[in-house]
């Protein structure tokens, strides 16, 4: 089915309800529908067409339509195709039925929108405040265009995260909320009843930098992707090939061959560099230092390398739109071969030895699972999918740079547990290495950076992803005036994996989970998103500020 | 068993001791590394263009008369992306391989500011760029740009000592 099909489909079932579609190339879709067919277009795209759902966003565009604009994004992987459901709220009431119930992955996202642009979630099983601290004023809403970019609210007093109470007879260790393993902001409470986990109560979103604000606000087109890359600050890159492809796609601007396949190479070594981190960490997680040492020592002189290359050994600053800054020289094709073959065989051996360490495979196999239906459901990505036996993989799925050029292999697992993330990225690690050899080998010669001599049009739209090392990192640009867009919307891959870790806990030992943690390789800072789940009984009950001052303040806490 | 931490031990003991000596002894960036920018104030012409495009926003102008043109840097700031220097018309910026900017003396050895005489439009009454090289040489007189820097370990010293 192609895209103009899969569009006439859904105009056909729903008729009257759908007020008009465009398509942008084989691979995009824009649905626009009346806000009474929200919830029956996403039932539909997800449980008839086979979508996976991405994430949702909100745009205020009182000043153009005198209306808020809420997107759903999904996304049809065998049929490579980006959808966008958009529907038009009135600024008098900004509600709009809630989705969730029907697309379990959309939970967070929609607290999202309503945080942050205030379109309330009707009938959202969960409502809670997702990504504003505690004390931020309930009225103001920051991604409102006539809300500054600096404001500062005065902090308040006598407020705390709601927070689950545990089951009946089980005890709370904390871990956060500055995580010592990762070293990153996050506070997990775990309940246990014995070593046994039942329970588990996430509070994030302590490092939220309001990005997509100052992107939509104060910066301009060329500015952002230097920003961009700083979302992230392992996989950076991914964040800025991703804006300035979106971008380059909605104002029609042609990447010359060369800029492609340099992006490519700078993308897979990106990969390399992140999963041997990874890897390092892992071992850390698990008491095994001298993987995180080994790891580290081979993972150095690719730094060396990017710092040559690129300027800098991580936030390479190389993209622009229209291309990149910098030309990867061919004097220096032997080294980037040198260095990268050197890894490779390093981790072959490494890869080797894993198998056969029974203290690796005890804490490794069989822990942290997740099902394949759960990772389906809540809409998992990168290797955490693969690992749980879902073949995804943007690079294939919806190939950007050069990748339609190069030949790329899925690495999927099916055991769905924490060996299952280690050996997918294991491989992916492996064929990182093939996919740069491949890319220097053909590497076309010719400009490296578009001209771009006209002002970028306003009001157009385009939707791009990337595979990152931690998963598929989504962008969405709507244009504006004044050079800058009018909506940059990210989503980065640890916002689906982390809604993915309550049922990888359950029923693991205390001491496994830091790894159960680890094995989706998060990236707090990317992400941070809040989520209470009960494990025992699927539950999510509803507090209010009220209820949870009486219950769950502890004495002296006022 | 065996056999697999036998192999972990060799991977490890192969490479020896690889640890540097940094910070006690310098380490030197790798080829073209972008460290901090330096900037030759005397080449600099008021244009702005380095602060339209830098995306740390660090660099403040301002008119403080109609002839003169006040530029202030926060290099604390600074991303080292080499925007500036991409886009300066005259070659003023450069970017160096130093990146060490720690300092014990405070903000202000991280600050630098410069005064550049401006034309003054007839019109408007506000600076611009003198449209030409001629311009600029046919009066000699208005370059007079003053250097505010930092204290004793400003990155900008080697500029201060001149």
């Amino acid at each position: 089915m192609n895209v103009q099909q899969l569009g006439e489909t859904i105009k056909d079932r729903f008729g009257p309800d759908v007020i008009d579609f465009e398509t942008l190339g084989p691979d995009q879709l824009y649905v626009t529908i009346t806000p009474e067919s929200l919830v029956a277009v996403a039932e539909h795209l997800y449980q008839n067409e086979g979508c996976r759902y991405v994430i949702n966003s909100g745009t205020d565009r009182r000043q153009q339509r005198d209306a808020f604009l809420i997107t759903h994004f999904f996304t049809q992987d065998e049929e490579k195709i980006y959808i966008a459901v958009h529907t038009e709220v009135g600024a008098d009431d900004p509600q709009v039925d809630s989705i969730t119930p029907v697309v379990p992955a959309a939970n967070w996202s929609e607290r999202e929108t309503r945080d942050m642009v205030g379109v309330v979630p009707v009938g959202h099983p969960d409502p809670r405040r997702l990504v504003l601290s505690d004390d931020w004023p309930e009225d103001l809403y920051p991604l409102r265009y006539d809300v500054a970019h600096d404001v500062h609210p005065p902090p308040a007093e006598g407020v705390a995260p709601e927070r689950l109470e545990p089951p009946e007879g089980a005890s709370v260790v904390p871990i956060g909320p500055f995580f010592p393993v990762l070293e990153e902001p996050a506070y997990f409470r775990v309940f246990v009843e014995g070593e046994q986990v039942v329970g588990a109560d996430y509070r994030g979103f302590y490092n939220h930098r309001g990005i997509e604000k100052l992107g939509c606000s104060v910066l301009t087109y060329n500015q952002v992707p230097f920003i961009a890359e700083r979302i992230c600050g392992i996989c950076g890159y991914v964040h800025s090939c991703s804006y300035c492809q979106t971008v380059e796609r909605a104002a029609g601007i042609e990447v010359p061959d060369r800029a492609e396949y340099i992006r490519t190479i700078v993308l897979e070594l990106e990969r390399v560099q992140s999963h041997t981190l990874w890897l390092g960490i892992a071992g850390h997680i698990i008491g095994f230092d001298t993987v995180l040492m080994q790891t580290w020592r081979m993972r150095e002189p690719l730094m060396w390398l990017c710092e040559r290359i690129t300027g800098n050994r991580k936030a390479y600053g190389m993209n622009l739109l229209g291309g990149v800054r910098r030309d990867i020289k061919p004097e220096v094709y032997g080294d980037i071969r040198g260095v990268i073959d050197k890894i490779g065989d390093e981790w072959a051996e490494l890869a080797a030895a894993i198998p056969g360490d029974s203290t690796l495979m005890a804490r490794l196999q069989g822990t942290g699972i997740l099902t394949t239906e759960t990772a389906r459901k809540l809409g998992a990505a990168g290797p955490t999918a693969r690992g749980s036996g879902l073949a995804i993989d943007v690079r294939l799925d919806h190939p950007y740079a050069a990748y339609d050029r190069l030949e790329v292999t899925k690495c999927v697992h099916d055991s769905c547990d924490n060996l299952a993330r280690v050996l997918v990225r294991l491989e992916e690690t492996l064929d990182a290495i093939k996919i740069i050899h491949q890319a220097l080998d053909d590497m076309p010669d010719g400009p490296i950076m578009a001209e771009i001599d006209e002002e970028l049009p306003a009001g157009r739209q385009a939707m791009s992803a990337v595979e990152a090392p931690r998963g598929e990192v989504f962008h969405w640009v709507l244009t504006g005036t004044e050079n800058r867009p009018e909506r940059w919307r990210v989503r980065a891959p640890t916002y689906a994996n982390l809604q993915c870790v309550p049922p990888m806990l359950e029923d693991n030992a205390l001491a496994d989970v830091p790894i159960c943690i680890g094995s989706y390789d998060p990236c707090f800072s990317c992400t941070e998103r809040m989520e209470v789940v009960d494990v025992n009984s699927g539950q999510v009950r509803v507090y209010t500020e009220e209820e949870f001052r009486n219950e769950y303040d502890q004495p002296g806490d006022k | 068993m065996i056999a697999s931490k036998l192999k972990e031990a060799i991977l490890s003991l192969r490479p020896g001791r690889v640890t540097l000596k940094y910070p006690f002894a310098p380490h030197d960036p790798e080829g073209d590394f972008r460290g901090y920018p330096e900037i030759d104030t005397d080449k600099c012409i008021g244009c702005g263009g380095c602060a339209a495009v830098c995306p740390a926003r660090l660099i403040m102008i301002q008119d403080i008369d109609q002839n003169t043109r006040r530029i202030v840097r926060l290099l604390e700031r600074c991303i080292f992306c080499g925007r500036c220097a991409d886009v300066c018309p005259e070659d003023a910026i450069t970017m160096t391989k130093r990146f060490e900017l720690s300092t014990d003396s405070g903000r202000e050895d991280m600050e630098s500011e410069c005064q550049v005489f401006m034309a003054t439009c007839q019109r408007c009454g506000r600076c611009y760029e003198p449209p030409s090289a001629l311009d600029k040489i046919m009066k000699p007189g208005l370059r007079n740009d003053e250097v505010k820097r930092g204290g004793q370990d400003s990155p900008y010293k080697h500029i201060s000592s001149e």
